[in-house]
């Protein structure tokens, strides 16, 4: 009988790329906290903005170049600067930012955006 | 090398040629000055000017009596100046007294001292002068001495000059005769010509009177070389007309000045009239006076040679003028020039004085030209026949047209004589004009001498048909002829020539050049905007960009995330109000605004924000803080997990 830790005589890439991932999925439903959870959402929806971007200029034209590098350096922007706070408010990273509190994360988050919102509307045309 | 060295002296001296006066007074400028000078008086100061000015050009004031009573009713015995003008005017007036008081005589030797100016010492010692009262030279030596020690400007020294003709030649007057050399060196020269100084025209001209007047007195010539005496002149009688009084006194002392000393007489030479010759014409006259257009008549003047322009060869060599009629004429015909240019070496002889008397001349011998063996013809282009030969005499024209189509060549011969002497000419202008009557179409031609001097002219129909335009008709012959040295210029129809070209290919009028016309407009093409793509598919994927945003809400609701926390305090409300706000400029920059506005109001909702959420997060820290110390469970429970989901994921790694 095959014990959990146990590996077994023969198995495929791809079978364990698919438990890896199932296990790692499992994981982060469990272990990390909602307020992660809600910042990942955020991510999640940025990098789709991102990428319709893109895929907007691929398909049919770069036409208001300006406008299109405004609004996708605005996703990556926005993408890092989530990031940043994610990273910062992770209580298992506390050790790491000792002097910065999750409340001065999210003031450092707000006034990088309002100098990233200046600068993609001052570009967007 | 030693003959090298003299080759290049000798060389040198050749090229250089003395200095003629390149500006002078004529007899009308004369005449002007006169009249600047005759002008009436209204004091004292012009009627000095008036009176010495004309008497320097040696004419007498018309009514003397009446101008000394002007001068002597306008008199001021208290002013050495008024004393000083009316005492060399009465001079130049004859039979005009000035009574002096012994007060004038004190107060005229008084000013002669170092403590007066260079003017008041001459003034002075002029009045002195004039009146015949004495005066101590020694002491005014002294005093122009001192005087010119102190103030070195070049009106003071002039002055200083001119005071010391008027003293008795006894006394020592070397020290100021030397500043004469001095100023000299003071002049300006401009570009060889010209010789003044920068004070100006009336400075430069008292400066010449100044100076040969001193030097008259004591005898002694002035050091001034001859080119510069030249360039005085030109300076001098450059304008000729003149802005003051006081200016034209200067010009007209200058001019008598220059005529009339012991040393140095320009001469100024001019041709009468313009310097031709020709046969009804042959004396050569000239005009040789000084500077005041007076003439010279002890002068000799001799042709040293006269030569052709080109050869060199000498036509004339020592032949004298003889003077009739206080002008020097020449028979220069009589040596029976061939007609052109001569270039004449004259020299003024007859006074050791005379400055400037070798002159360079140049003469234009003229003519009158003849033509002669005018022969036209036409001859066959083959050779077959021989040629038929119309000989035509000045002026008439020739009876019968001639003809000419494309098997013919169309010739013209003729001799051009000089109609005395039979000399063959070249004038520098032959030309053989067609013209077309109907078109009015000219063509001109060139006529060539060949080396006998005769004069071909061939018309090759088919050859010249570019210049025709191939238009065929009848076409006038002119000869046409002209030299600066021709006084017969010709215009001579010569014939009537029917010239037939064989492709009729002419257009019926001669269009006109179209070079002014307006040129056809030029459409500005703007840049084309880019094409942009449909409106479908715009809206489509801005839908498609604007989508995850449901996502996000779908999410965010699922994960349970709510506003339960929300704080009612102020420092929460005016956080998000300003937050909102700040969103809001976004837009309205977006739409409406340029960065510096919203930098402005950016920094005023901003720090508004800043202070309110700052506020609020402090309160939710310490809200956290509290909340930390009670209920520990939840975050236990997550701590055990961690490091083992830690090793699974790296052990998955590895696999």
């Amino acid at each position: 009988m095959l014990l959990p830790f146990q590996r077994g005589p023969f198995r495929g890439r791809t079978s364990v790329s698919l438990t890896l991932i199932s296990r790692f999925v499992e994981e982060y439903r469990s272990s990390t906290p909602n307020k992660l959870k809600v910042i990942d959402a955020y991510l999640l929806y940025i990098l789709l903005t991102g990428v319709f971007q893109f895929l907007y200029c691929v398909l049919v034209g770069t036409f208001p170049f300006n406008s299109f590098l405004s609004g996708f350096i605005a996703c990556v922007g926005s993408f890092i600067l989530a990031v940043c706070l994610r990273i910062q408010i992770n209580p298992q990273n506390k050790r790491d930012f000792l002097t910065v509190s999750p409340e001065r994360a999210f003031a450092d988050f707000l006034f990088a955006h309002t100098v990233l919102h200046l600068v993609v509307v001052n570009f967007v045309g | 090398q030693a003959p090298l060295f003299h080759l290049l002296v000798l060389s040198m001296v050749l090229e250089t040629q003395a200095l003629t006066p390149t500006h002078h007074l004529t007899t009308t400028d004369v005449a002007r000055l006169q009249a600047v000078l005759s002008q009436p008086f209204t004091d004292l100061k012009s009627a000095y000017y008036s009176v010495v000015g004309l008497s320097k050009l040696g004419i007498l004031v018309a009514d003397a009596d009446e101008t000394c009573q002007f001068i002597k009713s306008n008199l001021d015995p208290s002013s050495v100046e008024s004393l000083f003008y009316a005492a060399e005017a009465s001079q130049a007036l004859s039979g005009c007294e000035i009574p002096v008081s012994n007060d004038t005589r004190d107060l005229l030797l008084a000013t002669v001292s170092e403590d007066s100016t260079a003017s008041q010492i001459h003034q002075s010692v002029s009045a002195l002068s004039s009146l015949g009262l004495p005066l101590a030279s020694q002491e005014v030596v002294s005093a122009l001495k001192a005087r010119i020690s102190k103030e070195d400007n070049v009106l003071t020294i002039i002055l200083a000059l001119q005071t010391a003709s008027r003293l008795s030649q006894q006394a020592e007057l070397g020290d100021i005769l030397e500043e004469i050399e001095d100023l000299a060196a003071r002049l300006d020269d401009l570009s060889g010509v010209y010789l003044q100084f920068e004070e100006g025209l009336e400075t430069t001209a008292l400066f010449v009177s100044a100076a040969y007047a001193l030097s008259d007195h004591v005898d002694m010539e002035p050091p001034l070389k001859e080119d510069q005496v030249i360039q005085l002149v030109n300076s001098i009688f450059s304008k000729k007309s003149w802005d003051s009084l006081s200016e034209a006194f200067s010009v007209a002392s200058a001019a008598e000045s220059l005529s009339n000393n012991r040393f140095h007489v320009p001469v100024i030479v001019s041709a009468q009239g313009p310097a031709a010759i020709s046969h009804s014409q042959p004396f050569l006259r000239l005009q040789v006076t000084d500077v005041l257009c007076q003439p010279l008549s002890s002068a000799s003047v001799l042709v040293e040679s006269a030569s052709t322009s080109s050869s060199k060869s000498a036509i004339l060599s020592q032949a004298p003028f003889t003077l009739r009629d206080e002008v020097f004429e020449l028979n220069f015909m009589a040596s029976q020039p061939a007609s052109g240019y001569y270039q004449f070496s004259v020299a003024i002889a007859g006074d050791s004085r005379f400055v400037a008397n070798h002159v360079e001349l140049k003469v234009k011998v003229s003519t009158r030209v003849a033509i002669n063996n005018m022969d036209l013809s036409v001859v066959d282009k083959d050779q077959s026949t021989g040629p038929k030969t119309t000989r035509v005499e000045y002026p008439t024209k020739a009876k019968a047209p001639f003809m000419a189509d494309s098997h013919q060549n169309f010739a013209m011969a003729f001799q051009l004589v000089d109609e005395t002497t039979g000399v063959e000419l070249t004038p520098h202008q032959t030309f053989v004009r067609l013209h077309n009557q109907k078109t009015g179409q000219e063509v001109v031609f060139v006529a060539e001498p060949d080396s006998k001097n005769l004069y071909k002219f061939e018309l090759d129909t088919t050859e010249r048909k570019t210049e025709f335009d191939s238009i065929s008709g009848t076409y006038a012959l002119y000869l046409m002829m002209g030299d600066a040295t021709l006084e017969n210029p010709i215009l001579w129809n010569v014939a009537d020539v029917v010239l037939k070209f064989l492709d009729e290919e002419a257009p019926s009028t001669i269009q006109a050049k179209t070079l002014y016309t307006p040129k056809p407009e030029i459409q500005h093409l703007f840049r084309e905007p880019e094409k942009k793509p449909p409106t479908v598919v715009s809206n489509a994927f801005t839908a498609l960009v604007l989508s995850p945003f449901l996502l996000l809400l779908i999410l965010w609701v699922k994960l349970g995330a709510n506003i339960s926390n929300f704080t009612l305090s102020p420092s929460t409300f005016l956080f998000h109000i300003g937050h909102a706000a700040m969103l809001g400029l976004m837009y309205v920059y977006w739409t409406h605004l340029n960065m510096f506005q919203t930098m402005k109001y950016l920094a005023i909702i901003g720090s508004l924000t800043f202070l309110a959420g700052n506020r609020m997060l402090a309160q939710k820290a310490v809200k956290r803080y509290t909340h930390k110390a009670g209920p520990q469970t939840k975050k236990l429970s997550k701590e055990p997990l961690a490091p083992i989901s830690k090793n699974l994921f790296f052990l998955g790694a590895t696999e």
